[in-house]
C-alpha cells in the first residue's frame, strides 16, 4: 500500500509543460450556447422560451431523470434561440442548446435557500437534493451526475478526492487547488459529513508539489489525509486508484460504490462546497487551454456555454490549421475546428498546428504483444481488437470488453499506430445496440403472440356465442311449437265443443 | 436358461417402464427448432417473407418448406445466422422479397388521421392506439416497422419515419479504420 504502484499504465512527458498553472477567471462572454444533452442520461428539456429574460444560476432546462442533471443560465440576458448544435462529441451529432445573449449585468437568481455555513444541521438528503438542483456531475470528464453517484455511496467507509489529473497536459485541477485550497478541504468535510465516511484520501501526482504544501497547509482535520502517489498514467482511473490506495480491488462489473468507497474529482468537490455552502450552482468551470498553437497553456475560470474561440481568445493563439482536441491526448476526441461551447466535461482543449500529411500510416497488427504489457486493467487488447474487427462481440465480452477504460495506453504504445480504442468503442456500441435490439425483438415477439391467441380467442368466443345464440333460437321455437300446439288443441277443444253445444242445442 | 429368460424379461419391463414414463414426464412441447429459428428472426412480423408473420415462417423453415434467404429486415446477417444454425451453405438474401432497410417507424399525421382504426387492425404488435371516430397515434416504441399500416390508411396520413441516430445509440462506423 505504501507505494501505490499498478501493474501497466505509462510514464508519459507533458506535451505542454509549464510552470504558470495559475488559475485566470476571464471576462463573462457576450453568448454561451448551452446543451441540453450531457454524457449519459436522457436530454434535458428546456422551461424557458425565446425572448425570455434569464438571470445568473436560474434553472433553464431540467428532467426527471437520475442520470441527468439540470442546466442552469450561466450568465444573465435574453434567451435568444433554442436550436440545434453539433456537440463536441464523437458522433459530430447536432443536439439541443440554449443560446442566451448576455445584458453584460450577470444578475443572479436568489439562491439563498440552502445549507450555507450550517450544512451540518442538515440531512443527507437535503445536501443529495442541493446537489442534484445545483446540476453538479463529475468534472474530470466522465460527466456522471453527483447527486446519484454520493447518494449511492451512503455510509461509505472512504471518501477519494481525486486530484491526480487525468492526462499529462491538462492542468485545470492543480490550477484550482492552488486557487481555491480551502474550498477543497471544506468540499471534502461537507462529503464527510453527507456519507458518513471515517476518512478523506485526497490523492495528488507527485508532480505537483506546490499543491500538495499548500493542501497540506490549510489542511486542520485529521480525518483529511493528503496522499502523494507517484506520477503515471491512469492513476487516476477510479477503479485503479482505489486499488493502488486502499488496496481494494473493484469486481469487473461493479463500482467503488460496491466496495463502499466513493471517489470524486477535485473539481467536483469544489463544486459541491460552492453549492452547499455557497449556494452557488455549477456554472463556471476551469478550463486548460494549450497546443502547440497557443504557446504558453493556460487555466481559465470559464462560465459554461462560453465558445472555445473565445478562450481562445485570451491565449497567445495562432491562426492555420488546426488539429483540435478535447479531453486529451489519449482519452480525447479529435473535434472539426473551434466551434464549440464548454460544457461541464470539457476539462482541456488542445490546439495544435497541424503539418501537411501529419496523418500517420496504419498498419496490420503484428501481434507484438506490447499493449498487453501497458494495460492498466490487465486485459488483452489484441485479443480485443481481432475480435471487435470480426464483429465477434461475444467472444469480446468473454475476454472483457466491458472492463476496458479506453484509457489508449494500448493504442499509445502500438507500432502499427491501430486506433485500437476506437475498435473498443464500436464493440461496446454495438453490443449495447444488440442488448437494445435483443429486449426490443422480444417484446414485438411477445405482442406479436398475444395479438395472435386474441384474435383466436376472439373468433372462438364469436363462433361459441353464435353458437349459443342458435341454440337458444332453437329451444324458443320448439317452445313456442308446443305453446302453438297447446293453443290448437285448446282452441280444436273450444270449437269441438262448440259444435258439440251446437249439436245439443239443436237437439 | 429359464434365469436368462427371466433376467432380460425383467430388464425389459423395468427398462421399458422408464422410457415410456420419461418419455411422458419430458415431453417437448412444440418443435424446438421453431424456436431457436423464431429467436434469430428480427420479429419485424412484417410478412415480407410471404407469411403471416415471422413464426410462422419459423415453423416452414423448420419443416422445409421455406428458404433461409427470405426475410429482407434480418438483412444478409440473418440469413447467415440462419444457416448456421440449420448447418446448410448460406445464400443471398432473395431480392423478390425486397431489401434490407435502416430501422424506420411510423408516425400518425394526427391532424388528418379520421379515426377509422383500420390501421389499428393491420398492426401485427398493436403498436397503434385509439378508437373510431378518435385520432390514432403509434406506440413508438412498439412499432416494429413493418409497414402494413401503410397501404390500408385511406386517407395516406401515415408515415414512416427513419429512426434517427442520437448520441445514446450511436454506433461508430470501423469501416472507416480499415487499413492496409
Amino acid at each position: 500500500m505504501s507505494n501505490f504502484a499498478f501493474k501497466g499504465g505509462l510514464k508519459l512527458e507533458n506535451p505542454y509543460p509549464t510552470n504558470e498553472i495559475d488559475l485566470i477567471r476571464i471576462p463573462l462572454p457576450k453568448k454561451v450556447v448551452l446543451p441540453m444533452q450531457q454524457r449519459i442520461g436522457e436530454q434535458a428539456k428546456p422551461i424557458v422560451s425565446v425572448g425570455e429574460h434569464v438571470l445568473t444560476g436560474q434553472i433553464i432546462a431540467t428532467i426527471d431523470d437520475d442520470l441527468c442533471a439540470p442546466v442552469h443560465a450561466s450568465i444573465s440576458g435574453t434567451v435568444v434561440a433554442i436550436d440545434e448544435h453539433v456537440h463536441a462529441h464523437k458522433s459530430g451529432l447536432k443536439g439541443l442548446c440554449v443560446t442566451i445573449e448576455s445584458d453584460g449585468k450577470d444578475n443572479w437568481v436568489d439562491t439563498s435557500i440552502g445549507c450555507t455555513e450550517q450544512y451540518e444541521l442538515c440531512t443527507p438528503e437535503t445536501i443529495y437534493n442541493k446537489i442534484r438542483v445545483s446540476g453538479i456531475v463529475g468534472m474530470g470528464g466522465a460527466g456522471f451526475p453527483t447527486h446519484t453517484k454520493v447518494r449511492l455511496a451512503e455510509g461509505c467507509h472512504t471518501l477519494i478526492v481525486n486530484a491526480t489529473e487525468c492526462e499529462p497536459g491538462i492542468t485545470c485541477d492543480a490550477s484550482l487547488m492552488l486557487a481555491y485550497p480551502t474550498k477543497v478541504i471544506r468540499g471534502a468535510e461537507v462529503l464527510l459529513h453527507v456519507t458518513g465516511a471515517e476518512r478523506a484520501i485526497i490523492a495528488i501526482e507527485d508532480d505537483k508539489p506546490e499543491a500538495i504544501t499548500l493542501l497540506k497547509k490549510y489542511c486542520k482535520n485529521d480525518r483529511i489525509i493528503i496522499e502523494e502517489i507517484p506520477t503515471k498514467y491512469t492513476s487516476g482511473s477510479e477503479k485503479i486508484l482505489v486499488k493502488s490506495l486502499l488496496g481494494i480491488e473493484i469486481p469487473s462489473g461493479k463500482f467503488a460504490s460496491d466496495v463502499d468507497v466513493l471517489c470524486l474529482n477535485v473539481g467536483t468537490v469544489v463544486a459541491i462546497f460552492d453549492a452547499v455552502v455557497e449556494n452557488r450552482p455549477l456554472i463556471s468551470r476551469a478550463v486548460t487551454v494549450a497546443g502547440t498553437a497557443v504557446k504558453v497553456p493556460k487555466n481559465l475560470q470559464v462560465r459554461l456555454g462560453a465558445s472555445y474561440d473565445y478562450l481562445l481568445g485570451f491565449t497567445d493563439y495562432q491562426t492555420g490549421r488546426h488539429k483540435v482536441t478535447m479531453a486529451g491526448m489519449m482519452m480525447g476526441i479529435e473535434l472539426q475546428g473551434t466551434d464549440y461551447s464548454v460544457s461541464k466535461n470539457t476539462n482541456c482543449i488542445f490546439v495544435d498546428i497541424d503539418e501537411k500529411n501529419s496523418t500517420e500510416v496504419v498498419k496490420e497488427c503484428i501481434r507484438c504483444g506490447i499493449c498487453n504489457t501497458v494495460c492498466p486493467v490487465g486485459l488483452l487488447p489484441q485479443q480485443l481488437y481481432w475480435y471487435s474487427k470480426a464483429k465477434n462481440i461475444e467472444k469480446a465480452l468473454e475476454y472483457n470488453l466491458v472492463d476496458c477504460i479506453e484509457c489508449g495506453c494500448c493504442s499509445y504504445v502500438c507500432p502499427s499506430r491501430l486506433p485500437l480504442i476506437d475498435y473498443y468503442q464500436f464493440s461496446k456500441a454495438l453490443h449495447r445496440q444488440q442488448v437494445k435490439d435483443k429486449v426490443q425483438t422480444d417484446k414485438a415477439r411477445n405482442r406479436f403472440e398475444f395479438r395472435e391467441m386474441r384474435l383466436e380467442r376472439n373468433k372462438r368466443e364469436r363462433t361459441e356465442m353464435m353458437e349459443a345464440k342458435k341454440r337458444e333460437l332453437k329451444e324458443k321455437m320448439a317452445k313456442d311449437k308446443t305453446q302453438k300446439n297447446i293453443i290448437e288443441e285448446a282452441v280444436k277443444r273450444v270449437s269441438s265443443s262448440k259444435v258439440n253445444n251446437k249439436v245439443e242445442d239443436e237437439q | 436358461m429359464f434365469d436368462a429368460i427371466s433376467t432380460l424379461s425383467l430388464l425389459t419391463l423395468v427398462l421399458g417402464l422408464g422410457l415410456g414414463y420419461a418419455a411422458l414426464r419430458y415431453k417437448v412441447e412444440g418443435n424446438p427448432l421453431v424456436d431457436q429459428i423464431d429467436a434469430i428472426l428480427p420479429q419485424t412480423q412484417c410478412g415480407q417473407c410471404d407469411f403471416p408473420g415471422c413464426r410462422p415462417y419459423a415453423e416452414a423453415m423448420a419443416k422445409g418448406e421455406a428458404e433461409i434467404n427470405q426475410c429482407p429486415p434480418g438483412g444478409q446477417e440473418g440469413v447467415d445466422a440462419l444457416a448456421e444454425l440449420l448447418n446448410i451453405d448460406t445464400m443471398p438474401l432473395n431480392e423478390e422479397h425486397g431489401e434490407p432497410e435502416p430501422k424506420r417507424i411510423a408516425v400518425v399525421d394526427e391532424n388528418v388521421c379520421i379515426g377509422c382504426t383500420l390501421c389499428i387492425q393491420a398492426c401485427p404488435v398493436d403498436a397503434f392506439v385509439g378508437s373510431s371516430k378518435v385520432m390514432t397515434t403509434v406506440i413508438a416504441d412498439e412499432c416494429t416497422g413493418c409497414d402494413l399500416c401503410i397501404p390500408v390508411c385511406p386517407v395516406d396520413c401515415i408515415e414512416m419515419v427513419e429512426v434517427k441516430s442520437t448520441f445514446r445509440n450511436y454506433v461508430p462506423d470501423i469501416a472507416e479504420l480499415e487499413h492496409v
